[in-house]
């Protein structure tokens, strides 16, 4: 190389240098991530090429210098775990400079292109994050108790054992779940299923606000819960962790084991099992019958992983079994007014670990095989095929048939392909490209002797995304993205003959086939959606203590099987519902803002956002319908337009080293346009606050919480009305399924004991106890509220053994 | 490298395989609703008077009316049909005759007075409480009113004046008017 070209701009850096010499105080600090699962790196070497200034991250992965003069300097970042990473910076103010580092095996010294442009994407969008400390304190409890600790998620639960997640008021089809890279498809359009994945086999949660992850789909207004596994060390290893929970409320516990080891070239190998079981649980004031709950699951793994290649085979199977409050079940609107009327369920039994009907059965099967290549060091292709069997029977409480019958018995198989694409280029400019094709079987057993609830199916879906990430510099950053989904549907479904006529489904689709079988006809409806998806946002960080994002994000839903198919009885709530042939799509635009102060003894997070969602698909009451077990209201699935908009906001504040003081709070409003009336199941204004305190050294914590939910006064009225009989007289009555329960408040405590059982590997020992003061409350988001009390107190012992 | 690409070619062959599986899908079969109750048949028997047959069924939306004599004690026999299929009528009176400790029959009435009593050709359960599919009714003065007929599923009590008296779940609720002449 010519000697100019060195000399040249060293003449310039000293001359630089000379100039702004008298100034040397600047500060530069940041964070050392990884770059696969964006954890803090700790003990990274962090030095000034040229000169001995150097330093280490902390636990965080945070570095910090001071005294530095401006100019252009060359950072390095060393571990001795990965690779290390070079960036030239000319220096003129206080700057924070973060990088992520590979994992790299000895005998391969390329550099793997970064995978900016995914977390860029969901940078812009605020993220939340759940790390495995805070996920396995939730063991032996689901994936939506866990994410409900978050600012803007809050539980839709049906007992206590039933729960998904609900980000910004919505649940379901708008939410996603991503586990390894993949949509979790497990029947998630029913208000009654909880996700089938074991949270144990996982140990980073992401939690994506609005839908600016469209590498995993376009049609989740609400937002995408990321599950990722744990981070492979690429050195010879064999670690693992047991956690045991034991429970007084429930008398149960749960045991999750796991065990990985890796080799220096990249092969890794690892098992996960967890089971728990509880008996029934009990309300501060009596048993809650048959709400107990068994679920086994295991998953294993083996890859191997090279930097510039790699694959992955995963399998895993969920199992469980969920026992619904036996005071629930009921026949008609007369037994709901029943059970509205009494304080206490109607039907209590001594406690059992036996589960009866009525109750819910799942097994979801996942089958993933990876395989990841990086032809240069700006290019990278990855391909992943998934397939998921997830099988589901519900068990009713019925007459003259086997109590093994299940009433409702569905498999839902899905073939998922994923080919995604990433390449850099200059001007710090990341892109992505992807297709992703689904196949989806859904399969309804005839032999349940009930009409089916869903019909059998077909759909395919062909999805393309092209993704694109700009970072000129540490301070700011543009991304934005667009996908393109066509979904297919072809069904095979029964409908009554009478059904049929009535809705002019005749009139309206003249080519669907039909063939009539008495009273029914079976027709093979085949519906078409074309979806967009678009979303771009800004983040900048403002000095060195704040940051704030923009996000825009159009989402497009097509109907799920249930609002296009829901055909028949509603047990919990004695409704009939019907789906919809003629729904159209679900368009959402969404603005969301983030500002964050970052660093010093206070900080905090402000999240306001607001959406517009025309079509928005919504289930209410239409009429009543006479049936041999009197008057049913009907509930049938429809659109509006819709407004949302609220607030997440988090403010932490540090007193002491070993004093801290946190507070979440979330707001959701949500409006029905067209009929101008609030929209039902909104989450109503919540907060929780938690004082922590930590003893010097870490040796222990302490933290007390306190839950706050308020009384939602937005709620649509869907009251409707009964005749009975009293002393002889017709009377009627008012059946009143809206007006939401009163505020309450509880209070958990937590201690836990920290120790080492071997070198490096944090054991814990910890002592929870829930609702400490036996509130006696009913969450408006529990469908069980109807029927019985939310569960009393708890007294759990969690041990968590590292090794 | 080789071992990837077989295991590449195996699991596309596999794939494949599946997809043509789930791809020819069969027609469904139409399902033989087992539970259903479309029809509630009441039958009046009293000395001296024609047999009185009044039914409720489901999609006509009304039921017939009853009409009684005063100061007369009836027979009331009761039978709970599926005629969902006409060709194939089931009479579902004996799965509730065989399952009589988780069921109840029960009459409500208004606006009446009836006297009901337990009648010597009803089923009993095992802790000999009777069923009501069979009962006796004793009407005494002039009147018009409605009577509701349950069948009431797994209740707490067999014993007991009121619905709500019985808890358990309802299987069917109709109601028939009845004039007392």
């Amino acid at each position: 190389m010519p000697l100019k070209f060195f000399i040249f701009p060293l003449i310039f850096l000293l001359c630089f240098k000379s100039i702004q010499a008298q100034n040397c105080n600047l500060k530069i600090s940041g964070i050392i991530k990884d770059l696969h699962d964006s954890s803090p790196i700790f003990g990274a070497v962090v030095r000034i090429n040229g000169s001995d200034i150097l330093t280490q991250t902390s636990e965080d992965g945070l570095y910090f210098f001071n005294q530095i003069c401006p100019g252009k300097l060359i950072f390095v970042v060393e571990h001795s775990n990965c690779n290390s990473v070079q960036r030239e910076v000319i220096l003129s103010e206080n700057t924070t400079l973060n990088f992520t580092l590979e994992h790299h095996i000895n005998e391969l010294e390329e550099i793997i292109i970064s995978d900016n442009t995914l977390k860029s994407l969901k940078g812009s969008a605020k993220e939340s994050r759940l790390n495995s400390d805070q996920i396995n304190k939730y063991s032996s409890q689901g994936l939506a108790d866990a994410l409900n600790t978050l600012a803007g998620v809050s539980t839709l639960k049906t007992g206590n054992s039933v729960a998904k997640p609900m980000i910004h008021g919505m649940y379901g089809s708008r939410v996603g779940i991503v586990a390894n890279g993949i949509r979790l498809q497990d029947q998630e359009w029913g208000a009654d299923h909880a996700p089938t994945i074991d949270l144990n086999s996982f140990e980073n949660i992401q939690l994506v606000k609005g839908a600016s992850a469209l590498k995993y789909g376009g049609d989740t207004p609400g937002g995408i819960i990321v599950l990722s596994p744990s981070k492979l060390i690429l050195k010879d290893s064999l670690f693992g962790q047991t956690i045991i929970n034991a429970s007084e409320n429930g008398r149960g516990g749960s045991i999750s084991t796991k065990i990985m080891k890796t080799t220096s070239d990249g092969y890794y190998v690892s098992s996960q099992f967890s089971g728990k079981q509880f008996g029934d649980l009990l309300a501060p004031e009596y048993i809650l019958s048959n709400t107990g709950v068994k679920q086994m699951n295991i998953s294993l793994k083996l890859g191997r992983s090279k930097i510039l290649s790699g694959w992955e085979v995963n399998y895993s199977r969920f199992q469980n079994e969920i026992g619904i409050l036996r005071g629930a079940h009921i026949g008609n609107i007369q037994d709901l007014l029943r059970a509205l009327k009494t304080d206490v369920p109607l039907r209590i039994d001594p406690f059992t670990y036996l589960i009866n009907s009525p109750k819910q059965e799942g097994v979801h099967q996942n089958f993933h095989f990876t395989y990841f290549n990086q032809t240069s060091n700006k290019v990278k292709w990855q391909l992943d095929y998934n397939y998921q069997a997830n099988t589901r029977k519900e068990f009713d409480i019925r007459r003259g048939i086997p109590a093994s019958t299940p009433a409702i018995d569905l498999k839902l198989q899905t073939h998922n392909f994923l080919v995604n694409l990433k390449w850099k280029t200059k001007f710090s400019m990341d892109y992505e490209w992807g297709v992703n094709g689904i196949l989806q079987d859904n399969y309804s057993n005839p032999n349940t002797g009930v009409k089916r609830l869903i019909p059998d199916y077909l759909r395919y879906q062909m999805g393309s995304y092209f993704l694109g990430a700009y970072s000129p510099s540490n301070s700011f950053s543009w991304d934005w993205g667009i996908r393109l989904d066509q979904n297919t549907w072809d069904v095979q479904k029964f409908y009554n003959v009478s059904d049929w006529e009535e809705r002019d489904y005749a009139v309206l689709f003249p080519d669907f086939d039909v063939q009539q079988f008495g009273n029914k006809l079976l027709v093979n409806p085949k519906l078409n959606f074309l979806t967009l998806a678009t979303q771009t946002g800004i983040s900048i960080i403002l000095g060195e203590q704040f940051s704030a994002s923009l996000t825009y994000v159009l989402s497009q839903r097509s109907p799920n099987a249930s609002e296009l198919f829901s055909d028949g009885l509603h047990h919990s709530l004695a409704t009939l519902e019907y789906g919809s042939l003629s729904l159209e799509k679900e368009i959402s635009n969404k603005i969301l803002l983030n500002f964050s102060k970052n660093k010093g003894r206070f900080k905090g997070t402000l999240e306001p956002y607001v959406s517009k969602i025309s079509n928005y698909i919504f289930i209410g009451p239409t009429g009543i319908e006479q049936t041999i077990r009197g008057a049913f209201p009907v509930w049938q699935y429809d659109t509006t337009n819709a407004s949302f908009w609220g607030v997440d906001a988090g403010v932490d504040y540090t007193f002491s080293e070993q004093f801290t003081f946190d507070i979440n709070a979330s707001y959701t409003y949500a409006q029905d346009l067209i009929n101008r009336e609030p929209l039902i199941s909104i989450p109503p204004f919540n907060s929780s606050q938690i004082l922590k305190y930590t003893s010097p050294k870490k040796k222990f914590d302490l933290e007390l919480v306190n839950h706050f939910v308020s009384f939602q006064n937005r709620f649509p009225e869907m009251n409707f009305t009964v005749n009975t009989l009293q002393d002889g007289l017709i009377i009627e009555e008012l059946v009143d399924i809206s007006t939401p329960p009163s505020a309450y408040q509880s209070i958990d405590f937590n201690f836990s004991l920290y120790f080492n059982l071997i070198k490096q590997s944090t054991s814990s020992i910890s002592f929870i106890v829930n609702n400490i003061t036996q509130t006696k409350y009913r969450d408006y988001l529990n469908r069980m509220r109807f029927y019985a009390d939310d569960i009393g107190r708890n007294f759990q012992l969690q041990f968590i053994f590292s090794y | 490298m080789k071992f990837i690409l077989n295991i590449q070619y195996k699991t596309l062959y596999v794939l494949l395989s599946l997809i043509i599986i789930s791809c020819s899908k069969e027609d469904p079969e139409p399902i033989n609703e087992e539970e259903l109750i479309t029809t509630v048949q009441l039958t009046f028997k009293a000395p001296g008077i024609t047999d009185q047959i009044v039914r409720w069924q489901e999609g006509s939306n009304n039921s017939d009316a009853i009409s009684l004599a005063a100061n007369t004690q009836y027979e009331v026999g009761i039978i709970f049909l599926d005629e969902s299929d006409p060709s194939d009528i089931e009479d579902i009176t004996e799965e509730v005759k065989e399952e009589a400790d988780e069921h109840q029959v029960f009459y409500e009435f208004s606006q009446l007075n009836i006297g009901l009593e337990q009648s010597s050709s009803d089923t009993l359960d095992s802790n000999q409480n009777p069923v009501y599919i069979n009962s006796l009714w004793n009407t005494s003065e002039v009147g018009s009113g409605t009577v509701r007929v349950y069948l009431i599923h797994e209740p707490v009590t067999k014993s007991s004046s009121t619905r709500d008296g019985f808890a358990g779940e309802t299987d069917v609720a109709v109601d028939f008017l009845i004039t007392i002449e």
